[in-house]
């Protein structure tokens, strides 16, 4: 049988979910300029137990690594990958750290450090009397002195086969986990690799729309969820005055 | 007097009931596959009334005088079978059926059926539900995905860099309302094999939202307190005719 308290339950754990979802949204659309942001979705799932209507529960957050828009940039390492895989950080902890954030750039050492000032992964230096750098698409780092341009080295790009699975570390930072499998590297432009972009960035991937009309979804929802709880509160009330 | 009370009492029960129903599914608006709960009432039983003999004067039999109803039986729950809307989301494992079928997924629990498409990749290339459930081929088998640049047919044909690497399976059940059974997590169970070969169609980059209509379900909530409220002042009624009856008959 039915109990009030239970369907007071329903609609309570309804709006603790939509508040979940709100906060999930609202960083969505904070990292709306963030280079190489990836958007990121709460699977609500229908709650059931033993066959008994318990509402919704949240069964995981996923992140969606679709492409994001490409724009043209100014410096000269910037990098943009259009199709799959990441660019490799050394985090300051000795480990590496995954990205779509292409904002590289030279520091004082002449290492290739990322917005973070994380040192780009990649199997070169850059000696100390060069002019300009540059990147090819295909990952080749140049530099040059004089007329002459000298490869310096290349980078490679990371993939795995369920990047949706990647444990978010913050600052535009991911890390292999369990979830994404195993990290395979290749070069850009291989096969199942995307190709690099010199002089691109790689825009964050949501549409402002959809989120919007998302985040209108949740407060509708919400409402409708917080009318049904004060309704259920007014008919408990009702059954507790039944006696006068 | 006693049936009366009995009746209104059966009244605000079933209306609880029903208000559960219509939170869960206002709770589940917007999630993708689900199926509303639909609640309908009936009459529950009838006894005949009769009047004993001798209330009038040569009255030798009990005179029968109609049927009286006992209130409101049991909510019964159906599901609703009815496609729900379909967004545009543009991830690559998001799928939609448009028309009849539903995905096959295979659970620790035996086999599971479901409209809802949010799927990935897992870690090892085999083609999950978002639980990580596999999810099913035509053959009932599950899908195992090389890594590539995925595209998936209408017909669930699926192409891993221009390679054909599967197909995803549709059932089909000529009446769901009979063959299936609402599981967990946007699930149905089916008591035995489809019946039907689906005629739906796979739509990459969609899925398909909840079929719960928000507008139906504030004015059913709007019935439902009303009908309460009416049932609680029925019993408040009925108690105070017994008292009337309890306190008043007997005083001369």
């Amino acid at each position: 049988m039915t109990s009030l308290n239970h369907v007071l339950d329903i609609s309570r754990q309804d709006l603790q979910s939509r508040m979940l979802d709100l906060s999930v949204v609202s960083n969505n659309l904070s990292n709306f300029n963030t280079i190489g942001y990836k958007s990121i979705r709460t699977n609500f799932q229908e709650f059931l137990d033993s066959q008994l209507e318990n509402g919704v529960q949240i069964a995981s957050t996923q992140t969606l690594v679709k492409q994001g828009a490409i724009k043209a940039s100014d410096e000269p390492l910037d990098m943009a990958i259009e199709g799959e895989g990441y660019f490799a950080v050394r985090l300051p902890d000795g480990k590496t750290g995954y990205t779509r954030d292409g904002q590289f750039s030279l520091d004082a050492n002449r290492t290739v450090v990322n917005a973070n000032g994380y040192p780009l992964i990649w199997n070169g230096t850059i000696p100390e009397n060069f002019e300009e750098v540059r990147v090819r698409s295909t990952g080749v780092i140049e530099y040059r002195v004089g007329d002459d341009w000298t490869q310096a080295g290349s980078l490679q790009l990371y993939r795995f086969p369920n990047a949706g699975g990647l444990l978010f570390l913050g600052k535009n930072i991911w890390l292999e986990s369990q979830a994404s499998g195993a990290v395979q590297a290749g070069t850009p432009e291989s096969t199942n690799f995307g190709r690099l972009q010199p002089k691109n960035l790689e825009m964050a991937n949501m549409e402002l729309s959809e989120e919007l009309t998302h985040m209108m979804t949740i407060q509708r929802i919400f409402t409708m969820s917080l009318r049904s709880f004060q309704q259920t509160d007014q008919m408990i009330s009702q059954a507790i005055n039944m006696r006068r | 007097m006693i049936k009366g009370l009995y009746a209104a009492a059966s009244s605000m029960l079933s209306n609880t009931t029903r208000q559960k129903i219509l939170a869960h599914n206002i709770s589940n608006l917007d999630t993708p596959g689900f199926k509303q709960i639909l609640a309908s009432v009936g009459d529950w039983e009838k006894t005949s009334v009769t009047l004993p003999m001798g209330r009038e004067p040569n009255m030798t039999n009990m005179a029968y005088v109609g049927v009286l109803g006992l209130g409101v039986d049991a909510v019964t729950e159906t599901d609703d079978y009815t496609d729900g809307a379909v967004k545009a989301t543009g991830n690559e494992l998001d799928l939609a059926i448009s028309g009849q079928g539903w995905f096959g997924v295979n659970t620790p629990k035996g086999l599971r059926y479901t409209r809802d498409g949010r799927f990935v990749r897992d870690a090892v290339g085999n083609l999950v539900t978002i639980d990580g459930n596999a999810v099913l081929n035509q053959n009932g088998q599950p899908i195992k995905l090389p890594d590539g640049k995925i595209v998936i047919h209408s017909d669930g044909v699926i192409k891993v860099n221009d390679q054909e690497a599967g197909r995803i399976g549709l059932f089909g059940f000529t009446e769901p309302r009979k063959e299936l059974v609402r599981a967990e997590g946007n699930l149905f169970a089916a008591a035995a094999a489809p019946t039907v070969t689906p005629s739906g169609s796979i739509q990459q980059g969609f899925l398909e939202m909840a079929n719960a209509d928000a507008a139906a379900i504030a004015t059913q909530m709007a019935v439902v307190a009303r009908t309460y409220e009416m049932a609680q002042k029925m019993v408040q009624n009925q108690d105070d005719l017994l008292a009337k009856t309890i306190n008043t008959l007997g005083r001369i």
